[in-house]
């Protein structure tokens, strides 16, 4: 078989059955691969109110049909489960080199279910799959127990999934790693893993993987390369990683400091790429045949940690537990807190945004030192931000509240509307570092509408209404309008995350890195058909290829529709709505502006062809796409959605 | 000798990507893995290190001393070792004494395969073509010299702060 390795591993825990599935056509055409084969498993395995830490909630690994080929940026998986965050439909998707291992092991997709009676981990060794005790594993950081499996297999060559003590404790938003560094953050899938006793899984894969038309695919690789080499975003991303927006941020006023109070701050530059990269960068790292390279690995060189080493950090990941909770004064905090979100296996994201939000109870008074056991939480405390992160690692006294995700402590802590105005999350999951009214609208409005809990920079990734003026005619080719190029715009912003959100969905499926086709625009739509054709031998158009991003898509989407989320939960937290961003410090564009949302919500909807009322697909659609049991699913949710009872709920989560 | 080109590592600067990996098994193979390819990446993530491991292109190659048959022989003109399977009795002799580790044994006939520069392709050596860091780099072999002749010294000015703008 080209392209895919045409087999589903599925491994029940609570009774050590393995079995392998042969993925027919029909399927691997219908949804592609990755995200796609994750989220139909996700939808129709089991209901849609089962609790994310039964043992029979599914966990799914997912790897496309380009995974591990010499396309650009091959090395992503997608990890899916019901998210214990959100309560709705929850992935996330990370880099490093287990991916293309998986593949190379002969598998498509591994779907974990069932609970294991003690601590284990999963071997497989080609068409060998064995459960492994990890009794010795438990409680290590995901770089302990790296170490530790490999010595027990004896190979270092071989890649490793794993999940830190954080999933062990089933912390909401605990996230699964490979290559000790790599993490799929968001959503809690970490926590699923956990619930069901799994530590990790080991895989050491020896297959290739067959190509249709080798040199089809060589000439379309080679085109591709040579367009990243020069390719201007690459460039920057090489250099300075993620933290090259930093300096972006801060200069455009979308900078989060103090949970989003601010756009900007003076200090941001100590934590620039460009700073990075001169005081604490080790090496530049690179995922899977990645021509990119955007990872680092750090090693902290003065003040009191001193020797530190790890890989990371991120713009998403060193921004919550810095800026956003005060912290600029000195870098080598901020890359402490982020390897310590590392280490205990956590969301960075999430475990920041979480501590800002307590920050600010503190700050507006909602809470004392007598809810946080004493703990004096004052913006820009870094030893208190740095004893929170262990204790909620560690699920201990304040520490296991936050680690119940914002927006549920704020319910456990009684705070009330005042409380949740306070958590800047979208259906339970706090949104990135990226604040919509300076970022740009699309963007904004891509945290509105997400499926997997609404708020994510990773569902349309819209670079193109900030990197499309580096790409002339982009804009033109893909929307018709050249002017969606301007950020802080709405005009043709709602088409832009349509399409945006379809190809990015259809990449995840091929698990293909989005930062060579939505941050770079190096790889386009016709590209990624051509490799995607010339290494399965099939004849996918740009159209279907667009289609199987929207069929995923909506069954994503009515997975929160199950849950009756929808319309009105398509929104952005009240603070970028209502509140002007206030003067700062070096930014002008957008000092006074406030999310508008509404302007472009509703055509968002025609676009989708989702009812404005109630935000779910409509049937026609659903049909076209091939969702017929979809539709049949929603069809007596519409009126229950609409209905009193159903209004006057309020949902942050599910 | 002046105009013989090499590929020279640079393992202080790889970032472990495997694009080289994917590149290689892909023109010669038709298929990708880390199993085909000529040219192997030994990665450590707990401490961030990668190192590349392809053929070194010896003038008294050691793979070419040992083989048996005479599979294993040095193109003059190209200035590297290859190996002809036709010829190749897959005995594993010449991958047991490479110094480098950079010959491997075909999964699918058993006969030992290396790197052989990409013969016939008119960017050179796909590896180094797709190499993002600099990592490998297809090179003059005097060209070579004198970029590492340059590099030392730049670095002691550097360390002596000489040339620094005041």
């Amino acid at each position: 078989m080209y392209g895919w390795a045409g087999q589903r591993l599925r491994v029940n825990l609570s009774n050590g059955e393995i079995t392998k599935e042969p993925l027919s056509y029909e399927y691997r055409r219908k949804w592609m691969g990755g995200r796609g084969f994750n989220s139909e498993v996700i939808y129709n395995e089991q209901p849609a109110n089962i609790d994310p830490f039964d043992p029979e909630a599914r966990v799914c690994f997912g790897v496309g049909p380009m995974s591990g080929t010499a396309a650009p940026s091959t090395g992503r998986v997608t990890v899916s489960a019901k998210s214990p965050l959100s309560g709705g439909h929850g992935d996330a998707n990370m880099g490093g080199h287990w991916g293309a291992e998986v593949k190379y092991a002969g598998y498509d997709q591994i779907v974990v279910q069932g609970r294991a009676k003690k601590p284990v981990y999963l071997w497989i060794d080609d068409d060998k799959v064995e459960i492994r005790d990890a009794s010795h594993l438990w409680g290590k950081y995901p770089r302990e127990a790296d170490q530790m499996i490999k010595e027990e297999l004896g190979d270092e060559d071989i890649h490793i999934m794993l999940i830190g003590p954080a999933g062990e404790n089933m912390v909401r938003f605990a996230c699964c790693f490979n290559d000790v560094w790599r993490a799929a953050g968001r959503t809690g899938t970490g926590g699923v893993i956990g619930s069901k006793n799994l530590k990790g899984i080991a895989t050491r894969g020896s297959g290739t993987v067959k190509i249709a038309d080798p040199k089809k695919m060589m000439d379309v690789c080679d085109g591709l390369r040579q367009k990243m080499k020069t390719d201007v975003m690459k460039e920057g991303l090489y250099e300075y990683g993620s933290l090259v927006l930093i300096n972006v941020a801060n200069r455009d006023g979308w900078f989060p400091w103090k949970n989003f109070q601010e756009g900007a701050h003076p200090l941001a530059n100590n934590m620039s790429g460009e700073t990075h990269a001169a005081t604490v960068l080790k090496h530049r790292e690179g995922c899977f045949a990645c021509p990119i390279c955007c990872g680092r690995f750090t090693q902290i060189k003065e003040g009191k940690y001193a020797g530190e080493e790890f890989g990371g950090p991120e713009y998403e990941h060193a921004v919550p537990t810095g800026p956003r909770c005060g912290i600029l004064e000195d870098a080598n905090d901020i890359w402490h807190n982020a390897r310590l979100t590392n280490d205990y296996g956590m969301d960075g994201i999430e475990c920041g945004g979480t501590i800002a939000a307590a920050m600010e109870w503190y700050e507006k008074g909602l809470i004392t030192t007598k809810e946080t056991g004493g703990l004096e939480l004052e913006w820009g405390n870094e030893e208190v931000v740095e004893t929170l992160i262990r204790m909620i690692g560690k699920r201990e006294g304040f520490g296991n509240i936050l680690a119940e995700g914002a927006d549920r402590a704020a319910d456990k802590l009684g705070l009330g509307e005042k409380g949740h105005y306070y958590t800047i999350t979208t259906r339970g999951l706090t949104l990135p570092g990226d604040d919509p009214r300076g970022l740009g609208f699309g963007y904004g409005l891509s945290f509105a509408v997400g499926t997997r809990g609404g708020c994510d920079h990773l569902r349309s990734l819209c670079c193109m209404e900030l990197s499309g003026a580096l790409y002339p005619g982009l804009n033109t080719k893909l929307l018709g309008d050249e002017r969606a190029n301007r950020p802080v715009t709405t005009v043709g912003k709602p088409y832009m995350v349509y399409y945006e959100e379809n190809q990015k969905t259809t990449t995840d499926c091929l698990n293909v890195c989005c930062f060579t086709t939505h941050w770079s625009y190096a790889v386009q739509t016709q590209d990624q058909v051509d490799y995607l054709n010339a290494t399965t031998g099939l004849d996918f158009t740009e159209e279907e290829f667009q289609e199987v991003g929207e069929r995923v898509y909506n069954l994503e989407r009515a997975y929160w529709n199950r849950l009756m989320s929808g319309a009105r939960e398509d929104t952005v937290p009240e603070r970028f709505l209502k509140e002007p961003m206030p003067q700062g410090v070096d930014y002008q564009t957008n000092v006074g502006a406030t999310f508008p949302l509404n302007d472009m919500l509703k055509k968002y909807y025609r676009y989708r062809d989702w009812d404005p009322k109630t935000g779910f697909a409509s049937a026609k659609k659903l049909k076209a796409l091939g969702l017929e049991n979809v539709a049949k699913d929603l069809e007596p949710l519409r009126a229950k959605y609409l209905s009193e009872a159903e209004k006057k709920k309020k949902k942050w989560y599910c | 000798m002046a105009n013989r080109k090499v590929l020279v590592f640079n393992n202080e600067v790889c970032t472990g990507c495997r694009s080289c990996v994917v590149g290689c098994s892909l023109y010669h193979d038709g298929e990708c893995g880390k199993v085909v390819s000529r040219v192997a990446v030994v990665r450590n993530e707990r401490f961030g290190e990668s190192f590349v491991v392809g053929c070194d292109g010896c003038t008294d190659a050691p793979c070419v001393a040992v083989c048996p048959t005479g599979a294993c022989a040095m193109d003059v003109t190209a200035g590297i070792a290859k190996i002809n399977a036709d010829k190749c009795i897959g005995c594993k002799e010449c991958a047991m004494v490479c110094p480098f580790g950079a010959i491997n044994m075909h999964y699918k006939t058993g006969k030992a395969f290396k790197c052989d520069l990409c013969e016939g392709r008119e960017q050179g050596p796909v590896c180094a073509d797709w190499c993002p860091s600099g990592a490998i780099t297809y090179q003059n072999v005097e060209v070579a010299f004198k970029i590492k002749r340059r590099e030392k010294l730049t670095e002691k000015l550097q360390a002596a702060k000489i040339g620094e703008e005041v």
